[in-house]
């Protein structure tokens, strides 16, 4: 078991690209980070640093308290599952899981028993026989599972391991995951672009863009602080509202005046804003039609004209402009609103994000 | 191909069938002659032409094995011996360049393809001169080896390899390999090489053939007897005296020379028409 | 800190050396090297006369005017006809066949025999394959007993004899060794081609001889071209059926002596000079083609290679 520690590490492929131009993270050991973001971001080239499919061109890497950037991947105690699950077509399942551990000269017959174990606990044991070929993408995900299980490795990798399965089977094995790590009491680390896996199963999440880590804290803090426009709109779905608002001095405190909408928020922060534009953002389960939600708000009320609605089943998705920024609210399927209509809907003034319009980072929440 | 389900008139179908039962014809009624003459004895071959073959197949066989000057068994053994190492050295080494230049980067790594590309389909024959002499200065004149060494660089097995690699060897399998503790020969022999086999066997048996029918350059190399493999032995039939050769022994060498390959090509002959194309040029 | 404590780190480009280092230390030494001596004595007066050694001495370009004023062009334009004679029913039958193999709207019986049997011949060792034809075709072999018997000529015809018999019998067992090949090459290529191209085309109002020649010829041009330039560049390399069907001889008069043939006298006889210059314009003519067979693989431009790429990235996901 152990942590991994990046130390300044800088990755520059030989074309003179870089993809991560100084990155610091630590993982704590047996936690389960995600790494998570848009394509191109870095995060697949962070995890294949720490299985060393990827040299280091900078800096240092710790796995425990080694140094590992010039350590071959087999010498790093790592297991990875790969998105494609890389199971060796000639070989049968048993064949696969026992690969590794046979090639560490382990006893046979503690092969078997561990090869036995891993299958009964992802349900494999009718299948050890097959080759890859003759599996369900299901099944084959499972096997990629269990050869890395049964190397008991410090650090269990998953470079997006969901990806090729179907969504009723992916969120099944969301789930099946995160048992099993509960169960290994290992360091995971598991790379994904698709933030709801993140959510869901990350003690920690790692959002990253350009090669830089945007912000690294637990799903809670991130849907509630995030750091930057760029965290806020990437997690949480349907995606947080952006709209362009301006600043203005009232009284004691300030006001945000975003189309039709007044906001008024108290925090001196504001002061050197008077006057410019920001950034308001809200998610769109805060923007509220109900009665008593439209009176408390006050002058915070948006006027919409509905573009498209969409029916969910508990909840309808609106989809409107304001100033030219697509908006989302989502409310109770009670309120019968369709395209077409005109509405007004309140902004929960206490769960707004305002963010910088140069650096986009936040201001105030 | 086109779905149709309108089919072509009868007549032209009938004149199809036609044409290639005639040219299915031409292929196979020199073999069937072969094949006929060697079961004759040498007068029944001069009398005439026959359909129907005759009683001396074992006669001639033996006839053919007990002529000193023309040494079968050594031949065939020779045959054998340069073909398989051929078929191993080539296929074996051009799955290693290409597993070289497929999965691992390095500076000399496209030139290094192009100039494989370029030298695809460059003859040996115009280096034959040096060659020849280079072999006499390693004192290999009238030995096996120049005969298969050479085909460690085989471009054009390598150029299959290569295509057959990049369509069926995704890096993830190298890489869990690795992660899996392979050392990169160990990775090569242990998981490169049995995804490879299909690609493999159809190289393997297409360099075997070519090494087998080869008869140029072991023409300028070996002189031994001894030595000599079968292309060999059938050019010095044809400069003996013609007339007065026993036919029958004529059709036999013939028939122990083409009748093998026939064999093996008809048991594995959808691989091997498969295969002409499997890897290779595809647009 | 930063950049203070360069690290080695993991790296595997050396190992792509080691992988391909047997092929070419192996081409160095087997191709490279002698190709080297070759082109080297060519610039030499260096032969064998009786039981002496004449030379190596420098001669700059004499061999090559000597070669000039030899049969060398006359052996080229051999090689040349004898390549033509094969290789145009070579092409047309396996346009021809490929064309028909790959018609739906053909229900032809026994395909699979059919394509074994017309690949056959390519597997045939050449120098076997010309003995039987030169055993067939003597003056009293089967061939002629057969035609006098089914009363078509009352005496022999001399087949090895006559130039177009003797020339003939070679574009024959050429076209009947590669036309199955070729016929394969073009299936596959005609099979390749988008099946939308030949509806559309139908729909366009196209009959099926205006499919062939407007929507499958010019899609399979770069096999065609390749085909094309591959059978060139075999065809320079005749030897063997020539060689053994006249015993080195080329006869009648020399008239199916290839280039090969006469490369091999010259190795046969140890003339290294001009043998050595004969193979250094055979290297050019080869060298210029080989260049054609490589864009013929790679396509004019870079777009189809990223689309291979693309498409074999594609197929990795």
């Amino acid at each position: 078991m152990a942590g991994i520690r990046f130390e300044h590490v800088e990755k520059t492929y030989d074309n003179g690209v870089t993809v991560i131009p100084d990155l610091n993270l630590e993982i704590k050991d047996k936690e389960f980070v995600v790494l998570v973001g848009p394509s191109g971001c870095g995060k697949s080239t962070t995890l294949r640093m720490i299985a060393g499919l990827e040299s280091i061109s900078d800096g240092e890497l710790y796995i425990g308290d080694r140094v590992v950037n010039d350590v071959a991947p087999k010498n790093r105690d790592i297991a990875m599952v790969f998105q494609s699950y890389a199971l060796y077509p000639h070989m049968t399942v048993y064949k696969n899981m026992a690969f590794a551990l046979e090639l560490r000269k382990t006893p046979k017959d503690v092969i078997d028993k561990k090869v036995r174990e891993a299958a009964k606990i992802l349900e494999l044991e009718p299948y050890l026989d097959r080759k890859p070929k003759a599996l369900s993408g299901g099944q084959r995900q499972r096997v990629a599972l269990g050869r890395a299980m049964v190397r008991d490795p410090q650090v269990f990798l998953l470079d997006e391991p969901l990806s090729n399965l179907d969504a009723k089977l992916r969120t099944e094995m969301r789930s099946q995951i995160s048992s099993l790590h509960q169960r290994l009491q290992t360091t995971f680390v598991y790379v994904t672009h698709d933030q709801t896996e993140a959510m869901t199963m990350g003690d920690r999440i790692c959002v990253m863009k350009d090669g830089i880590i945007q912000q690294f804290d637990t799903p809670q803090e991130l849907y509630n602080n995030p750091a930057n426009m760029f965290v806020a709109g990437f997690i949480g779905s349907p995606q947080m509202n952006f709209m362009s608002a301006k600043v203005e001095k009232a009284g004691s405190g300030y006001l945000l005046i975003a189309d039709t909408a007044k906001v008024p928020v108290s925090d001196e922060k504001f002061a050197s804003y008077v006057g410019k534009e920001v950034v308001l953002g809200v998610r769109p389960e805060d923007l509220h039609i109900e009665e008593n939600a439209l009176a408390k708000a006050g002058d915070a009320v948006l006027n919409a004209h509905i573009d498209l609605d969409e029916m969910m089943g508990s909840e309808i998705y609106l989809y409107f402009n304001i100033q030219g920024s697509k908006m989302i609210a989502r409310i109770p399927s009670k309120y019968q609103v369709r395209l077409g209509d005109d509405v007004k809907l309140a902004i929960d003034t206490d769960k707004i994000h305002v963010f910088d319009k140069d650096t986009e980072e936040i201001i105030y929440q | 191909m086109r779905q149709k389900n309108e089919n072509a008139h009868p007549i032209f179908t009938l004149f199809v069938h036609l044409v290639l039962i005639f040219l299915a014809f031409l292929c196979l009624f020199f073999f069937y002659i072969l094949l006929i003459n060697s079961t004759r004895n040498h007068f029944d071959i001069q009398k005439g032409f026959s359909f129907l073959p005759g009683t001396s197949f074992v006669s001639n066989f033996k006839k053919v094995m007990a002529d000193a000057n023309i040494p079968v068994l050594s031949g065939i053994k020779n045959s054998l011996i340069v073909s398989s190492a051929s078929a191993i050295l080539a296929t074996y080494f051009s799955a290693l360049t290409a597993y070289g230049l497929y999965a691992y980067d390095f500076k000399l790594k496209k030139p290094a393809f192009v100039f494989i590309m370029l030298i695809l389909a460059m003859p040996t024959q115009v280096s034959a001169l040096g060659f020849v002499r280079l072999v006499d200065r390693m004192h290999m004149m009238n030995t096996l080896w120049p005969l298969f060494l050479p085909s460690i660089a085989a471009p054009a097995v390598f150029y299959f390899m290569y295509s057959y690699i990049q369509s069926s060897l995704p890096m993830e399998l190298v890489e869990a390999a690795r992660m899996d503790g392979c050392g990169e020969f160990m990775t090569f022999n242990r998981i490169v090489l049995p995804i490879m086999k299909p690609a493999m066997a159809v190289q393997a048996i297409f360099s075997f053939v070519g090494a087998w029918n080869n008869y140029f350059i072991p023409a300028l190399v070996i002189s031994d007897n001894n030595k000599k493999t079968l292309p060999i032995l059938i050019a010095a039939l044809r400069s003996a005296d013609f007339l007065k050769f026993d036919m029958g022994k004529v059709y036999m060498l013939i028939t122990i020379a083409i009748i093998p390959i026939i064999i093996v090509y008809l048991l594995l002959s959808r691989y091997i028409v498969d295969g002409v194309t499997l890897g290779g040029v595809k647009e | 800190m930063k950049g203070s404590t360069k690290r080695k780190s993991v790296s595997y480009a050396k190992w792509g050396y080691i992988f391909i280092l047997p092929f070419f230390a192996a081409f160095l030494i087997f191709q490279m090297i002698p190709l080297a001596s070759t082109i080297y004595y060519s610039f030499f007066e260096y032969y064998r006369s009786g039981l002496n050694i004449i030379g190596p001495n420098f001669v700059g370009l004499e061999n090559y005017k000597a070669l000039l004023g030899s049969d060398f062009t006359k052996y080229m334009g051999n090689t040349l006809i004898l390549w033509i004679i094969g290789f145009l029913p070579q092409i047309f039958f396996s346009l021809l066949l490929a064309a028909w193999f790959t018609d739906l709207r053909l229900k032809i019986r026994g395909k699979q025999f059919f394509k074994v049997v017309i690949y056959m011949p390519n597997l045939i060792m050449a120098s076997a394959f010309s003995m039987l034809f030169f055993a067939l075709f003597s003056d009293n072999g089967p061939v002629n007993a057969f035609l006098i018997s089914a009363g078509l000529i009352d005496k022999p015809f001399r087949f090895l004899s006559t130039v177009v018999g003797a020339r003939g019998l070679v574009g024959l067992m050429n076209f009947l060794m590669w036309f199955g090949n070729t016929t394969i090459l073009l299936m596959a290529a005609i099979m390749g081609i988008n099946p939308a191209l030949f509806e559309a085309a139908e729909l366009d109002g196209c009959n099926h001889t205006q499919i062939f020649f407007k929507i499958t010829l010019p899609n399979i041009r770069p096999i065609l071209v390749y085909v094309l330039i591959t059978s060139m560049i075999g065809g320079l390399q005749m030897f063997d059926v020539p060689q053994i069907l006249t015993n080195g001889k080329g006869t009648p008069n020399r008239t199916v002596t290839t280039i090969i043939m006469f490369l091999n006298n010259h190795l046969y006889s140890k003339n290294y000079g001009m043998a050595g210059s004969i193979s250094v314009i055979l290297f050019i003519i080869c060298a210029v083609l080989c260049i054609g067979v490589y864009f013929s693989l790679n396509g004019d431009d870079s777009k189809p290679k990223k689309k291979k790429k693309k498409a074999a990235r594609a197929a990795k996901a």
